[in-house]
């Protein structure tokens, strides 16, 4: 092929104009610094202290919200009357129902709280308050779900193995230990970003210890549960809970989840009216648990959710009342059964100290603490007894008196997962007799829930989620409850 | 110009004839004027291009005692005209009325660049829209005129809000994250096409506008859609999902010409869902103030009126006119369905007024244009207002240099209402409304026990207002009338463009674009706004500015290497910067209960929070291309741009190229009916930059927790931080779609057939997700290189001319396409939702069954709780229970894809004297879709889906296992799920799987087959141009009427078109959940030129 002279000429002129476009090109170089992030803040600048609340918001989500809600569906406790928690209420709960409080638990919670350790190593407060709260958010999905991620969580690891739940609260327990003893080892100062105890060591301890009797107790292991509750929360004032606070006029992020839910579009979704708890509350029901020596209507006043109108509430559900995530309550019931197990007459007494307490004002607000409304005589032995008033159906006194504490804890634990964990427990210890006999939710149903599904959040990336059937989903029972 | 014409006549008359003037206008047939077009004298070197009205004016100066000569009229995409004049006297008149060219395939096809290049030389496929196809479907917004006008180009109008943005997905989805939409380049500059939503969510507040919408359709010359990837490789990392090249018009030189056009629009609802009236609020049958409509039924109502108490709570209506006492017992038979829907909707209309004024000389040109839109959408108080100014100029400022500026501005404002998945939207409220609750008095006083609560809102479950400010869902009136979300944004386009030819040959083209917007967005809602956040009254202020510098220095250089080959070289190269920012301000709780809106509703500081994003974004990319044509039959294009960008670590390079064979004399030889024919073949590289910011891990602020209706945020606990759930990633890349095409066009029989086939295959690597990770990893998220996927399809487009003559023609034109996408991995992430809610639109990674076998799912599958079936497929045979009915899977499975197996287009152009008509049919097979709207209210019991009554054969047994005795009437349908008659009852429907919202239902019942017909577009247009208009000073008129997606006929979907999206333009569709529904409108337009 004939190449002309024209073409190579005007080759040699092209060059020009190459020349300033390959100049141009030397200068292009991109400082990378443009992509570094204007809008966020590098970890390291921020103080560790200021990670701690929003663990602990976190937290609270999972001990207070959307599953607590579910499992006292499934404890005869509240009703879900529309929309999803109709539902739910009628056994159709699928995997992404416990996506929120699972990603809370592992990521709002526990990735934060080992920043915290890892960012302020030295501050024992810190580090000590970290450990007590990571114990509960893993110890309660643990509880719910059985096996769950622990040994591998929040690491390098991207699919974590699932350990076995008891192995799992033993790893727990043995956080709380070292919580413990970071917390001995701290001085307690005012801590505006610890929202539950404002940095005070000595509270925190002590729920340590009693978060320490709740995983031992799950396993019915009652001597281990009575030697860390007799170093648990001692008094109300030392109840761990989520307290709201702020604006009035604000009517979420800061308020009781109760009245939250059911200030949104999610009025009359659900509540407990003619729940099998409000029934046992109602002296007009057949199933009231009131006595002689028992008036229950300040207890059935203050748990009443009016779900028609979030402001007509003035108990549990009430703008700024505050919900239980461990409380004297809990730990004293654990002390009272566990010593009921043992011996009949120190369970007595632990039940009558209880009542006593309950005879203060217990946990009701000061709407509801009107003593009008309200006894807790102490009971005797005779009670007990065959034909006596807590013995209509002549069982052993033993039995009589778990059964009544059980009652009790049933009753007190209205709000956290207590009486969810303790039918469970009881079943799978052979002990229906002392369970409170709450029916099933509806006519199709034939077996009591004993799980909470795996969620689909972590079905959708761990391939090492255990499998369990759709039909099994919530019926297989979870390893301490075998 | 004027005295130079006056002189140049005087000149003419004295020397006696040796000089004429010819002129005329060009127009196609339907008297569009066609601008730019070429009147030349037949054999000589006189000549004028049509001027923006189409007019022309040929000097010529040497007659050569000649009386007549011959004209030819040439314009891209029409047929040639020719015709002889009499020039005897000095002066000609000669008009052109040219006729689309065979095929109506646009000759010239412009390429990435912006340059013009003969299509038939293309071994790359792209097509082109004209200007007159485009405002014929007179759409406001020029994004929405591009719809069915090419084959695999998929428009559609996601909500019909007025000014809301629109998808447009070329080739399918292309990319997971963010919006499978367009590069939009305009002059040269690549524009902002997103649609922000900032402080509002895709799926919850209004619809946001996409910023194409700025555009103003009559000012466009050309628009080019680029579908390949070889194509569009040029503007790489901005390319993957193609680039649409638009082109602004030119002044033309001559004398100056105005016109003036008007559209009038009127838009009615397009799709009503029907709803029913038999039955009242209530539940079991018994009427009550529920949220559901499983009341009575309203004809066994006495009639009477209402009986009330009057000693109860009761609702006076701000304006005292009407009273609602507490009810106790509803005997009224009245219903409010009709009314309702007028509280809501009206007929929208739209004005638009088009001013255009051009003219220049030999060395400059001009073109100015103002065009003002009024909208007011169809549901009341919604508007759009928009106007547009441009000014085109050329210089050439010596015989090597000449400049070009163009310069757009558009200030638009807009009010939209709330939407979607948001209980103080208006559809949400408006279809759970009872059929016998009147919505008219939204707003007064709640009295009880003589105290008077002003300001309240009533809504159908607080009908005398109630005692707390919380509707549960607004009231549409209140939503209408009492919020505002008005957008106001200010953006200017500028492109520059200077061009020096240093010698015959070589082209050194600069190029400054800038593409500047503010939007400045304000939402404000009153105390007794239903939602939890909203109710105690909020008020949000956004700002948002974005920024875009655009340089290119291109040399471009044409080399004749031998009489059969030349060549073509171009190398450039460009930067481009991009800053954004948006600043928001939001105070809640108000002190005052005041319609002022206005930031001192709320002083304490506690109420007001303010936040700011900023984006920085910078790209260098030099390129090269080599266009080598030889022996008039083979042409290879190559091409090379390398890519730094700010987001990622290493410059990127995107090869491509593309070979042509006319082949028309080898195809010829053995059939001669065959008047051309091309082979073609192309392979290319586009990508997706990565997004900005995502090299590290972050702490992050402003953070909540919430599993169900029930937030706490860290912002009302002392602020606080966490560390980001999405953890960062410093190795991100590019991802990178490899496409390769290949097809062939041809026409037959002297052009008058012409048909074009296309088949392509891509894959995307290294795709950019927000990588799910699991929880227990300490993280949800990563933003990462980690996804694959395939798309493959074949495209035909071609035309039919049937008739051409004089006086008529008719012409048909047709496309056809499918695409097919599978997912091919997301690198161990299962699920990657794309919308929210259930159902949703997710990415589904390939699965494996217990046999082996893998199945791979398309972008956007439908994904929710399902049945339980044999296959685990949610169309598998059903287990059921002992009582026949289906139960729930527990785990969220693929419900069915929302991909079209294939679309299809029949366009008729038609012509018969000054009479032009058009119409474009479309159809879309297959897919799924999912209207989540009306599978909630089959749980409210609002739409005629629940509007049945039986009486019971047998005893039949209902979900919940309760027995109804044989002879029962009840609400409801007896139905056989493959295990024996079971009953659908209010059960069914209103507190189980098969009707409502959440995780819990049995959504395989819940998706419809989305294929489609409709009638896109019919006009009819008249055209004057003749002598009788000379006296008036105007040289044509057109008078168009259009109707705009006039009939619809859907396979199984009732009452929404399936065209809705409530998630946007992003990737993943076929979701609705009350979104605002989709117009069709009549539009009439006069236009006259000066």
């Amino acid at each position: 092929m004939k190449i002309n002279l024209k073409g190579i000429i005007t080759m040699k002129k092209f060059i020009a104009p190459l020349t300033v476009v390959a100049l141009t090109m030397t200068s292009c170089e991109i400082d990378k610094s443009i992509n570094d992030n204007p809008n966020d803040i590098t970890l390291s600048d921020v103080d560790a202290r200021l990670f701690l609340n929003g663990a602990m918001l976190a937290n609270t989500t999972v001990q207070v919200s959307h599953l607590n809600r579910i499992t006292g569906m499934y404890s005869g406790q509240l009703i879900g009357f529309t929309s999803l928690y109709s539902n739910i209420y009628g056994y159709a709960l699928t995997s992404d129902e416990s996506n929120d409080e699972w990603n809370a638990a592992y990521i709002g919670a526990t990735t934060n709280l080992r920043h915290i350790r890892t960012a302020a190593p030295d501050d024992k407060l810190l580090v000590g308050i970290s450990k007590v709260v990571e114990a509960n958010a893993i110890g309660t999905m643990a509880i719910l779900m059985g096996d769950v991620p622990y040994a591998e969580i929040s690491g390098e690891i991207e699919d974590p193995a699932f350990d076995s739940q008891k192995t799992v609260l033993a790893s727990l327990s043995a956080l709380l230990d070292d919580a413990i003893s970071d917390l001995n080892a701290a001085s307690t100062r005012n801590e505006s970003f610890d929202i539950i105890f404002n940095g005070d060591k000595d509270k925190w301890i002590a729920a340590a210890y009693t978060l320490k009797a709740r995983y031992a107790f799950v396993q019915s292991d009652y001597a281990a549960a009575l030697t860390a509750a007799n170093n648990g929360i001692s008094s109300s004032a030392g109840d761990m809970l989520y307290k709201p606070r702020g604006d009035a006029s604000i009517n979420q992020g800061d308020k009781n989840l109760f009245y939250t839910i059911l200030a949104g579009s999610r009025t009359g979704d659900l509540g407990n009216a003619g729940s099998y708890l409000m029934k046992m509350l109602n002296p007009a029901e057949s199933v009231y648990r009131g006595n002689a020596k028992t008036n229950e209507l300040a207890r059935h006043n203050y748990y009443m959710i009016d779900e028609t109108s979030a402001s007509g509430n003035t108990g549990v559900a009430a703008q700024m009342e505050p919900q239980p995530i461990a409380t004297f309550a809990e730990n004293h019931l654990i002390i009272t059964e566990a010593s009921a197990r043992s011996s009949f007459a120190s369970g007595l007494t632990q039940l009558n100290a209880y009542r006593a307490w309950l005879t203060g004002g217990g946990r009701l607000n000061t709407v509801h603490n009107d003593a009008a409304n309200y006894t807790y005589d102490a009971y005797v032995e005779a009670d007990f007894a065959s034909g006596g008033m807590e013995n209509a159906d002549g069982v052993t006194k033993e039995i009589a008196l778990l059964r009544e504490i059980v009652e009790e804890r049933y009753i007190s634990g209205f709000g956290s997962y207590m009486p969810f964990n303790d039918h469970r427990r009881l079943r799978g210890d052979g002990e229906t007799n002392l369970i409170v006999p709450f029916p099933l939710n509806n006519a199709a149903a034939s077996k009591h829930v004993e799980r909470i599904p795996y969620p689909q959040s972590e079905k959708n990336a761990n391939s090492n989620v255990p499998v369990i059937a759709d039909s099994e989903a919530l019926y297989t029972k979870t390893e301490v409850n075998k | 110009m004027k005295s130079s014409l006056k002189t140049l006549f005087l000149f003419t008359f004295m020397l006696g004839l040796v000089s004429a003037q010819i002129s005329g206008t060009v127009t196609d047939e339907s008297g569009n004027a066609l601008v730019g077009a070429n009147v030349v004298v037949t054999g000589t070197s006189y000549g004028a291009a049509a001027a923006s009205d189409g007019s022309y004016n040929i000097d010529i100066s040497d007659l050569s005692g000649q009386t007549s000569v011959s004209l030819t009229a040439t314009y891209i995409g029409f047929k040639t005209q020719t015709s002889d004049v009499d020039i005897s006297s000095g002066n000609a008149t000669a008009n052109f009325s040219l006729a689309v060219d065979a095929i109506g395939l646009k000759a010239i096809s412009v390429t990435a660049l912006g340059f013009e290049a003969n299509r038939d030389k293309q071994g790359s496929t792209s097509a082109s829209v004209t200007p007159a196809d485009m405002t014929r479907s007179g759409e406001a917004l020029i994004a929405n005129t591009l719809a069915s006008k090419a084959s695999n180009v998929i428009v559609n109008s996601v909500s019909g809000d007025a000014g809301a943005g629109t998808s447009i997905k070329i080739r399918g989805s292309n990319t997971i994250s963010g919006a499978s939409q367009p590069l939009i380049v305009v002059d040269g500059m690549p524009i902002n096409n997103s649609q922000i939503y900032g402080n509002s969510s895709r799926f919850g507040g209004v619809s946001q506008q996409s910023r194409l919408n700025d555009l103003n359709a009559n000012d466009i010359k050309s628009v080019e859609v680029l579908k390949g990837a070889s194509a569009a490789s040029l503007w790489g990392s901005k390319a993957a999902n193609g680039v649409i090249v638009i082109t602004t018009k030119d002044g033309s030189s001559g004398k100056m010409k105005m016109n003036y056009k008007r559209t009038q629009s009127y838009d009615v609802i397009h799709d009503r869902l029907e709803m029913q009236t038999t039955y009242g609020q209530g539940r079991s049958g018994k009427w009550g103030v529920y949220a559901e409509s499983w009341g009575d039924k309203i004809a066994d109502r006495s009639g009477a009126a209402d009986e009330v108490d009057k000693s109860k709570p009761y609702f006076v209506s701000e304006d005292g006119e009407f009273t609602q006492y507490t009810i106790t017992a509803k005997n009224s038979k009245e219903t409010y369905v009709d009314k309702n829907f007028e509280q809501v909707f009206r007929t929208g209309k739209y004005v638009q007024d088009d001013f255009q004024i051009s003219g220049g000389d030999n060395t400059k040109t001009y073109l100015f244009s103002y065009s003002r839109l009024n909208q007011d959408g169809i549901i009341r108080n919604s508007y759009y207002d928009r106007d547009n100014i441009r000014l085109n100029t050329k210089f050439r400022l010596s015989p090597k240099v000449s400049m070009s500026s163009k310069v757009g501005y558009t200030y638009s404002s807009s009010n939209r209402l709330q939407r979607g998945s948001n209980v103080s939207g208006v559809m949400l409220g408006f279809l759970r409304t009872p059929a016998d609750f009147d919505n008219e008095y939204y707003k007064g006083s709640y009295w009880s026990g003589g105290t008077e609560n002003s300001g309240r809102h009533r809504a159908y479950r607080r009908y005398v207002g109630g005692s707390s400010t919380n509707p549960i869902y607004n009231n549409p009136g209140w939503t209408i009338n009492e919020q505002k979300n008005t957008t106001r944004v200010n953006r200017i386009l500028m492109s520059n463009e200077l061009t020096y030819q240093p010698f015959e040959g070589t082209d050194v083209v600069l190029r400054q674009g800038l593409d500047t917007f503010t939007d400045n967005r304000e939402s404000y809602y009153p105390i007794g706004t239903a939602g939890s956040a909203r109710n105690s009254g909020a008020f949000d202020l956004a700002r948002i500015t974005n920024r875009e510098t655009n340089y290119d220095i291109i040399a471009r250089q044409n080399l004749e290497l031998s009489s059969a080959i030349s060549m073509v070289a171009t190398a450039g190269f460009n930067t481009n910067d991009r800053v954004y920012s948006r600043s928001s301000s939001y105070i809640d709780g108000f002190l005052v209960n005041s319609d002022k809106f206005t930031t001192n509703l709320n002083t304490a500081s506690e109420a007001s929070s303010v936040d700011n994003g900023r984006l920085f974004l910078r790209s260098n990319r030099f390129y090269g291309v080599l266009s080598v044509d030889a022996l008039d039959q083979i042409f290879i294009n190559l091409s090379l741009a390398n890519e730094q960008h700010s987001t990622i670590s290493d410059a990127y390079s995107y090869p491509a190229m593309d070979i042509a064979y006319q082949a028309t004399d080898m195809v010829s030889a053995f059939a001669p009916f065959v008047s051309f024919a091309k082979l073609r073949l192309a392979w290319g590289q586009v990508g997706v930059r990565p997004g900005a910011h995502a090299f590290e891990t972050l702490a992050e602020s402003g953070f909540g927790y919430s599993a169900y209706s029930d937030p706490v945020s860290v912002g009302q606990w002392g602020g606080g931080y966490r560390v980001d759930n999405n953890k960062g990633n410093d190795k991100l890349k590019p991802e990178i779609k490899t496409e390769t095409e290949f097809g062939t066009d041809l026409r037959l029989f002297d052009d008058k057939f012409s048909i074009g086939f296309t088949y392509y295959s891509n894959e995307i690597n290294d795709m950019l997700i927000s990588r799910t990770l699991s929880p227990t990893s300490g993280y949800s998220s990563q933003y990462a290189n980690a996804a694959s996927m395939t798309n493959k399809g074949i495209e035909i487009d071609g035309s039919w001319n049937v008739m051409n003559n004089q006086s008529s023609s008719l012409e048909l034109n047709f496309n056809w396409a499918t695409n097919e996408n599978l997912v091919e991995s997301l690198a161990g992430t299962k699920v990657l939702n794309l919308a929210v809610g259930n159902v949703t639109s997710v990415a589904l990674a390939p699965t494996t069954d217990a046999n082996g076998n893998v199945t791979k799912y398309p972008i956007g599958t439908l994904w929710g709780t399902g049945s339980q079936t044999e296959n685990g497929k949610w169309d598998g045979k059903l287990i059921l229970d002992s009582n026949g009915f289906p139960q729930l899977t527990t785990s969220l499975i693929a419900l069915g894809n929302p991909n079209p197996d294939w679309r299809g287009t029949v366009g008729v152009n038609a012509r018969w004297n000054n009479f032009s008509f058009n119409m474009l049919f479309e159809h879309s097979q297959g897919g799924r879709y999912a209207p989540r709207t009306q599978w909630v209210l089959r749980r409210f019991g609002t739409t005629t889906e629940t509007d049945n009554e039986v009486t019971l054969a047998t005893d039949l047994k209902n979900i919940k296992g309760s027995t109804i005795p044989a002879g029962t009437t009840v609400r409801g349908f007896v139905h056989d799920f493959g295990g024996g008659d079971v009953l659908l009852d209010e059960v069914w429907f209103r507190q189980s799987i098969g009707g409502g919202f959440g995780n819990n239902q049995a959504y395989n019942f819940a998706t419809k087959d989305a294929t489609f017909s409709r009638i896109r577009e019919l006009s009819l247009a008249y055209s004057m141009n003749n002598a009788a208009l000379a006296s008036t000073g105007l040289s044509n008129i057109t008078v168009t009427a259009t109707a705009r997606n006039l009939f619809a006929w859907y396979k199984e979907l009732k009452g929404v078109d399936p065209g809705v999206h409530v998630g946007g333009i992003q990737t993943g569709s076929g979701l609705d959940y009350f979104a605002n529904p989709t117009t069709k409108s009549f539009l009439f337009s006069l236009s006259a030129n000066f």
